[in-house]
């Protein structure tokens, strides 16, 4: 097949019947490759060491569906308290906008596990398996042959092995390592559910990784077709120094180079690009930031005798001679926001408590009426997030005189991790409820002396109503409590 | 941002073409789709012909209605299964059973006490709820009938007696029962229930 050659009309990668142009990108040594094996290796670490490392008895992350609780490094959040995930999910992306008006596109070369993933493990598998780019090239177009067929066959077992690890290890964060060890050693049927979910990940992580690669970040990954809105001329991006460069031109020993620029159209930045593009026309969607480029360009450059830096990280300001500034009001924009929303997030953050308690009113009816009270039943419901037994004691500012609560002096201690009701029932006398109020309560947590104020409502019927029927012949009176008393059930 | 490096004039690369119509001077390139997004895209088409005949004319899938309906029975059986079978005298054999009366003593300490009292005598000492330690029963003196009355509250609705059955489930509804059932005899029981009949 025809080499394709990068162009701004169209994606090298896609020939022009809409088959896929396989690229075969060129290895590259460095110091920015060197930096971001460094990177990627800790990042896949930190990813896959998670799970095993114990912060408060459970493991740094764990997101326990089943039981509704999600642990993070130590802290512990319940259902009640997903709300918080607004906090991460905008966070997370406006971070992202954040640091693209900097530094343009320095997450996709640096920390997108598509990349991670891609460039240290799977390539380097590729690599070891099947050689250099040329080699690697030359075996694809190759008839099938024995070496070829257990080429492939190792190449893509590991391919496979890679992918199952990464999925079990996945989903142990879901259901911790010991959980996964156990369901590891049963058979599949009886977590049918997590073992398709298992192989269904895998197939498509390998299919990711051996054949749709730099597809993901061309055609499905929005990030690429929004740079274009969240970088100005300020950023920070791979770019080629045309001022410098150009015209390009190779060097014929003897003649007068003079005229031309210090690019020598060597081609080894387009050779080493992992989504088939040329920089030097310029920034495209296409560009990951891999920074592969500068490498490449650096390494010529060393050869030719000419300055580092024919490709480097540079805003379009400073290519056209001018300062990068990195205040400017878009950044200064972008800066209060994210103050403001960490600013939002810490006070919502910090308003969580290792228990939570709250008051609801009975179901039913709001109030009863009996002989010599007026009586409102309430429900405390207690919850204790924390992995130790914890024990309350609450206490209510009391009403008119008179006024009596049963339940608050019971025991109110509760197990670790524990959710529990507790019945709690308020009394007026009838002769001192001047109509309905509110009562503060104290709930206060012995162990650390944490203090959770709730208030109740005290509800009634209206004074001026209940003082016309106490006042009305007694006769009358009489007979309506009997019949009340008598339908008093259990 | 990227600056085009590509005069107007100058031919555009092989195979690439612009479709012939024009919008204010704009012109759009004819390239094909990548045949890996088209496939998708005829996958999609396929995927829909077949979830539409499997769903109106095979019969093969469920409406959502139907599928409610079986979630809704299995969550029945898990809660039947927890609880197991209850009847009257499952009732009486858990009312014997130690552990069982631990955890109804515990539900009970935390829910019901505040109205029955500790010693379950209720009115009879000056608490709200009925006493459910003498022989006489409201609604049915058949474990059955207590449980039914714990489960879903009071017949009697100004009596405060709220149903239990959502704030307690019915594991630990049995329990509480089994706990009341303790402090009877099933012998007396039965005349008690001949005498509110």
């Amino acid at each position: 097949m025809a080499k394709n050659t990068p162009n701004l009309e169209s994606v090298t990668t896609i020939n022009r019947d809409g088959s896929r142009y396989f690229l075969f990108p060129a290895d590259v040594d460095g110091k920015f490759a060197l930096m971001r094996r460094i990177v990627g290796i800790l990042l896949i670490g930190f990813y896959l060491l998670l799970p095993w490392i114990p912060v408060n008895g459970y493991p740094a992350v764990f997101l326990d569906i089943i039981n509704r609780r999600f642990h993070l490094f130590g802290i512990t959040i319940v259902a009640q308290d997903l709300w918080l995930l607004f906090f991460l999910i905008t966070g997370v992306a406006f971070f992202l906008f954040y640091i693209t008006a900097f530094l343009g596109r320095v997450w996709c070369g640096w920390a997108c596990p598509q990349t991670v993933y891609l460039d240290q493990v799977y390539r380097r598998i590729e690599r070891w398996i099947d050689g250099d780019a040329p080699a690697r090239r030359k075996l694809a177009d190759a008839p099938l042959s024995t070496n070829k067929v257990v080429r492939r066959v190792i190449k893509h077992g590991l391919y496979i092995l890679s992918s199952t690890l990464i999925v079990h290890l996945f989903l142990s964060y879901f259901i911790s390592i010991p959980q996964l060890w156990d369901w590891m050693r049963t058979s599949p049927a009886e977590n049918w559910g997590a073992f398709l979910f298992v192989i269904a990940s895998t197939l498509v992580l390998y299919g990711n990784f051996a054949w749709f690669r730099e597809q993901l970040c061309l055609i499905i990954c929005p990030y690429g077709r929004i740079q274009s809105a969240l970088i100005d001329d300020h950023t920070v991006n791979v770019a080629y120094d045309e001022k410098r460069g150009e015209p390009r031109g190779k060097i014929h020993k003897g003649e007068a180079t003079s005229t031309l620029g210090d690019c020598v159209d060597c081609h080894r930045c387009v050779q080493v690009c992992p989504t088939g593009i040329d920089i030097r026309q310029g920034l495209q969607l296409e560009c990951i930031a891999c920074t592969a480029c500068i490498d490449a360009c650096d390494d010529i450059m060393d050869k030719v005798n000419r300055p580092r830096g024919l490709i480097r990280y540079a805003s379009s300001s400073a290519l056209a001679g001018g300062k990068t500034r990195f205040i400017r009001p878009r950044t200064l924009l972008y800066t209060g926001l994210l103050l403001l929303g960490m600013g939002v997030c810490g006070v919502a953050v910090s308003g969580v408590k290792s228990v939570e308690a709250t008051i609801l009113r009975m179901v039913g009816m709001p109030y009863y009426v009996t002989t010599d009270t007026i009586r409102n039943q309430y429900q405390v419901r207690l919850i204790n997030k924390t992995t130790e037994p914890v024990h309350f004691s609450i206490h209510a500012e009391r009403g008119p005189a008179g006024m009596q609560f049963t339940g608050f002096d019971a025991d109110q201690s509760l197990g670790a991790m524990a959710e529990e009701t507790r019945t709690v029932i308020a009394t007026v006398p009838r002769s001192n409820y001047q109509g309905p109020f509110e009562v503060e309560v104290e709930i206060t947590l012995r162990e650390t002396g944490l203090v959770i104020e709730r208030s109740i409502d005290f509800l009634g019927p209206d004074p001026k109503l209940l003082q016309a029927h106490d006042s009305t012949p007694k006769q009358d009176d009489d007979h309506d409590e009997k019949k009340s008393d008598h339908a008093h059930g259990n | 941002m990227s600056t085009s490096h590509q005069p107007p004039n100058e031919p555009l690369p092989e195979g690439v073409t612009l479709r012939e119509h024009t919008y204010d001077g704009i012109q759009e390139y004819d390239q094909r789709l990548p045949n890996w997004w088209l496939f998708t895209f005829y996958g999609a088409i396929l995927i829909t012909l077949i979830y539409w005949f499997s769903w109106y004319d095979a019969d093969v899938m469920r409406t959502d209605e139907a599928s409610l309906e079986h979630a809704m029975q299995q969550i029945e059986a898990e809660r039947l299964k927890s609880v197991g079978k209850l009847t009257d005298d499952a009732f009486w054999a858990m009312s014997k059973n130690q552990q069982l009366l631990a955890e109804g003593k515990a539900v009970y300490t935390t829910n019901c006490v505040v109205c029955h009292l500790p010693n379950l005598r209720g009115k009879e000492q000056g608490g709200i709820g009925e006493s459910l330690a003498n022989n006489t029963w409201l609604y049915g003196a058949t474990p059955m009938d207590i449980y039914k009355v714990v489960m879903d509250g009071s017949p009697n609705k100004a009596s405060g007696m709220q149903s239990w059955s959502g704030v307690l489930g019915p594991e630990k509804v049995s329990r509480v029962v089994a706990y009341v059932l303790s402090h009877h005899q099933a012998d007396a029981q039965k005349q008690a229930t001949l005498s509110s009949q």
